[in-house]
């Protein structure tokens, strides 16, 4: 075997190596790892309701914010 | 007739105590009416999938609280521990009495229901929660309302405190180690291929791809994981000593250096995989220590968030309610039943009992009268006092220790002085040795070249790998053994320590003895209703009372709590009530003679007297007993050449009879944490070196100061965290164990660096001499590293 082949073999089995570690520092510094527990509870509990629930959480986030921001129209709105 | 669990809490009861529920389509059964009502609420909310994925585990039945719901909705409370995000509130609370992944899905599941919670998170491994939610849709008491309601209880704490930083430096060293992993696991195949060439020869091309694959792979490691080592040597040359972090950094750098001249100019082998195995071995313990100081902070959060933020304070008979922070001396607080004391002052008026034991760590009840002064962290247990503030509450006894325990968390003095001692030392003379050798051979006319190559094969032959393992392979395998006896070392460099003191100091209550009192002695003087008794004592919480309490539990079946009317605590003297006409009291000596009824005694130990109708007819004697084997451990600890001594806050004849008893004979009594601490101080001014065994917070402050800390298992949580060895299962026995298991591990640990020292003695001079290649340099490293593995695992054969 030629060394370039060599070269070329470490070098990509190098490069896709350090993509997975890459991806891994990725998910600690977003903190994805801090609770051990979650991915295991996570293959355990999830389900269709809890996607739902998800889902809901964000709605529930944005109408807040919605009518929020309707009250805050009303209070600066021009006087007729 | 047999037991059964109750259906919400699965703690197991005699059926006929039992709550029966025919409510639902079959027949439930709860041990209280707390796991009835959470039942009925996970049924009525759609949540009781609960019990499918709790299983059988065990919970514990809901407690009752105060209700002290409106000091979350308090201004102090909100500056102090809610923030502000993107227009929404945010909390971090410790929720109490997770114990399985089912309770983190219910309390999430339950916040999610909220109106007007927007995120919730719980943490299943330090039970920390984050909480974001809309104010204007809900107050933050009624979401603690909503946790409390399912039988869980939430605190908050100030992750600003320690815990970001914290977080930081272990994810910070969690990516580095990462690194330094997959760089070593690849550095290693390239390096069997390059060994392989070495033997059977290798095409030039070949070896140069091999040699740029691994410094490609080296490069980070050295630069990014030995960041921390470089940064380490900076301090240290800065402040004048070598320590570990600069042989690790000059002798990964320098083989780095000499195998990049080895690349480049083609002349020899290289030892990239040397720079990675060394920063990575190293890298592995230290990760380990910043392991440890996370959980160390998350019980110090713990301890601050069941702190009081606001205080009453009267003036001119008008109350007031203030910030914690805003109490200055002068100002006077009153204080209910129940509630703990914050900042330090002196009483007023009133008097009443006040338990100490977070202090002092001793059980009973410490009765406090005007003019007297009382301490933060002691509970005012049953009157309404008013105390003038004396100290703020950053000086008062509560925050002060809190405070010496976070500085202690940070420095470990005593023990990272030894090991930087000896490969400071070593380092040094191999550094000193190497730079000789170099001037040596160039003023001698080899050449620069040949020069560098031979100073640089004495810094591989002496690389810290044979120093390096001599230690951590001794000290890993005797951690290990001591782990399967229950033992657990937190850092290997404990058992070096431990194994080099000369005095072991013991706490009294709760490492000595069983912290309970029990009844040693009861005399029944006349035929009476034992309920009567029974009814009394079961109206207090007192110890001595809970003490009679299991004893009467442990004598006869049939009980009844009967309805007492007019029950008083008499401060310090007992108890009174009345039940039909019956006038009963129990209480000491001193109630008997107030009550003018002819009774004496001599009794060594606490007195309990009973009394119907101004007649004494029953009387207990109550005694904390020590420990099993205790007397056995403790002149086998003395065997070993240690001199024991007993502190305790516990009063004079209490203490010495113990102390008589397990064969102790020097004592030191009623003591503060600080008086405990001062005597840790002394002992080290008279240049002993200190192993400390204590359990409670009380003990927190000595333990840290100690040399070694040892903690029992079911001690106060910071005394847990600050402690160095935990002992698991409480048995005092394992303090012998321990210290032998240390003294056998030291001895390998001497024994490993007689062998490499004797290695470096004889390769040392020939790699000086230049009759040494650096290939042959790093093969004779690994074979002593070999034999101090293989010596190390005979700990494993103590017994």
């Amino acid at each position: 075997m030629s060394s370039g082949i060599i070269a070329v073999m470490i070098g990509v089995s190098t490069f896709l190596g350090a993509l997975g570690l890459w991806a891994l520092l990725w998910g600690l510094k977003t903190g994805q790892f801090d609770d051990q527990e979650k991915f295991l509870d996570g293959a355990k509990y999830d389900g269709e309701e809890e996607l739902i629930d998800a889902v809901k959480m964000e709605e529930k986030k944005k109408n807040i914010l919605k009518n929020r921001k309707d009250k805050e129209q009303k209070k600066y709105a021009p006087p007729d | 007739m047999a037991n059964i669990a109750c259906d919400h809490c699965h703690l197991e009861f005699d059926e006929k105590v039992m709550i029966k529920d025919e409510n639902s389509d079959e027949i439930k059964y709860f041990c209280c009416k707390g796991c009835q009502g959470i039942y009925h609420l996970l049924r009525s909310e759609g949540l009781d999938s609960f019990y499918e994925k709790v299983g059988s585990i065990k919970l514990e039945p809901p407690k009752e609280l105060d209700s002290d719901l409106h000091k979350f909705d308090l201004e102090g409370f909100k500056n102090k521990y809610i923030t502000q995000k993107d227009g929404f509130n945010e909390v971090n609370l410790i929720i109490e009495g997770i114990h399985c992944s089912a309770c983190v899905w219910l309390n999430e599941k339950i916040l999610h229901q909220t109106q007007g919670v927007v995120e919730a998170t719980i943490n299943y491994t330090n039970n920390k929660a984050k909480i974001i939610w809309d104010e204007d849709s809900v107050k933050l008491s009624e979401i603690i309302n909503k946790i409390r309601s399912i039988g869980y209880n939430a605190y908050p704490y100030d992750p600003k405190l320690q815990e970001e930083r914290a977080n930081k430096t272990r994810r910070d060293y969690y990516s580095r180690l990462l690194v330094a992993v997959f760089t070593t696991m690849n550095i290693m195949w390239i390096a069997i291929a390059q060994y392989t060439g070495y033997f059977t020869g290798i095409e030039k091309d070949m070896k140069n791809v091999l040699n740029i694959s691994e410094f490609i792979l080296a490069t980070p490691t050295l630069f990014y994981t030995g960041w921390v080592y470089f940064k380490g040597s900076y301090f240290a040359l800065k402040n004048k000593f070598v320590n570990m972090d600069v042989l690790v950094a000059t002798g990964a750098s320098l083989a780095y250096i000499y195998s990049i001249y080895a690349m480049i100019t083609n002349t020899g082998e290289v030892y990239f995989d040397s720079v990675t195995m060394i920063i990575t071995f190293v890298f592995v313990g230290k990760y380990l220590e910043v392991l440890s100081k996370k959980r160390a902070i998350d019980t110090m959060d713990n301890m601050m968030g069941s702190l009081p933020t606001e205080l009453t304070v009267v003036e001119n008979g008008e109350k007031d309610i203030v910030g914690i922070e805003e109490i200055k001396t002068g100002d006077v607080v009153e204080v209910k039943p129940g509630d703990k004391i914050v900042v330090d002052g002196i009483i007023v008026n009133a008097e009443g009992n006040f338990d100490l034991s977070s202090l002092t760590g001793e059980s009973e009840p410490v009765f406090k009268k005007s003019g007297d002064e009382i301490f933060s962290g002691s509970v005012c247990l049953d009157s309404v006092i008013r105390y003038k503030i004396e100290k703020d509450f950053k000086h008062s006894m509560l925050s002060t220790i809190i405070t010496l325990l976070e500085e202690s968390i940070s420095k470990k003095p005593a023990i990272e002085k030894l090991a930087d001692k000896i490969s400071g030392y070593f380092s040094f003379v191999v550094l000193t040795l190497s730079i000789l050798t170099f001037i040596g051979w160039y003023i001698g006319g080899t050449g620069f070249e040949k020069a560098l190559i031979i100073s640089i094969s004495v810094i591989v032959i002496a690389c810290p790998c044979a120093l390096g393992l001599a230690t951590p392979m001794a000290a890993l395998i005797g951690i290990n053994s001591a782990s399967k006896k229950g033992i657990l070392f937190k850092e290997a460099e404990f058992l070096e320590t431990m194994a080099k003191s000369d005095t072991m100091v013991l706490d009294k209550t709760g490492t000595i003895t069983e912290g309970k009192p029990k009844v040693v002695n009861a005399k029944f003087l006349k035929d009476f209703d034992i309920n009567l008794l029974y009814s009394l004592v079961k109206s207090s919480k007192h110890p001595i009372s809970k003490a009679i309490v299991r004893y009467i539990k442990d004598k006869s079946d049939d009980l009844n709590e009967y309805f007492l009317k007019n029950v008083k605590n008499l401060e310090a003297r007992g108890l009174k009530a009345e039940y039909e006409n019956i006038k009963l009291f129990g209480g000491n000596l001193e109630l008997i003679k107030e009550l003018n009824i002819p009774f004496c005694g001599d009794f060594k130990n606490t007195v309990f007297i009973f009394v119907i109708n101004d007649e004494v007819v029953a009387y207990f004697e109550l005694k904390d007993s020590a420990k099993e084997g205790a007397k056995k451990a403790i002149s086998q600890i003395k065997k070993m050449g240690m001199d024991v001594i007993m502190l305790t806050g516990d009063n004079e004849q209490a203490s010495k009879e113990i102390a008589k008893e397990v064969g102790i004979k020097k004592v030191y009594h009623s003591l503060f944490p600080k008086g405990k601490a001062q005597m840790i101080d002394t002992l080290h001014k008279q240049g002993k070196k200190v192993v400390m065994a204590g359990d409670g917070l009380n003990d927190a402050l000595a333990l840290s100061r100690s040399d070694i800390a040892i903690s029992m298992g079911s001690g106060a949580d910071v005394s847990v965290e600050v402690s160095d060895v935990v002992i698991l299962n409480d048995d005092i026995k394992g303090l012998a164990q321990a210290l032998k298991i240390s003294k056998k591990s030291y001895a390998t640990i001497k024994e490993n660096f007689a062998i490499s020292v004797l290695y470096n003695s004889i390769t040392i001079p020939l790699a000086i001499s230049g009759h040494v290649m650096p290939f042959i340099a790093a093969l004779s490293m690994s074979v002593s590293s070999l034999i101090v593995v293989g010596n190390s695992f005979r700990i494993k054969r103590l017994k």
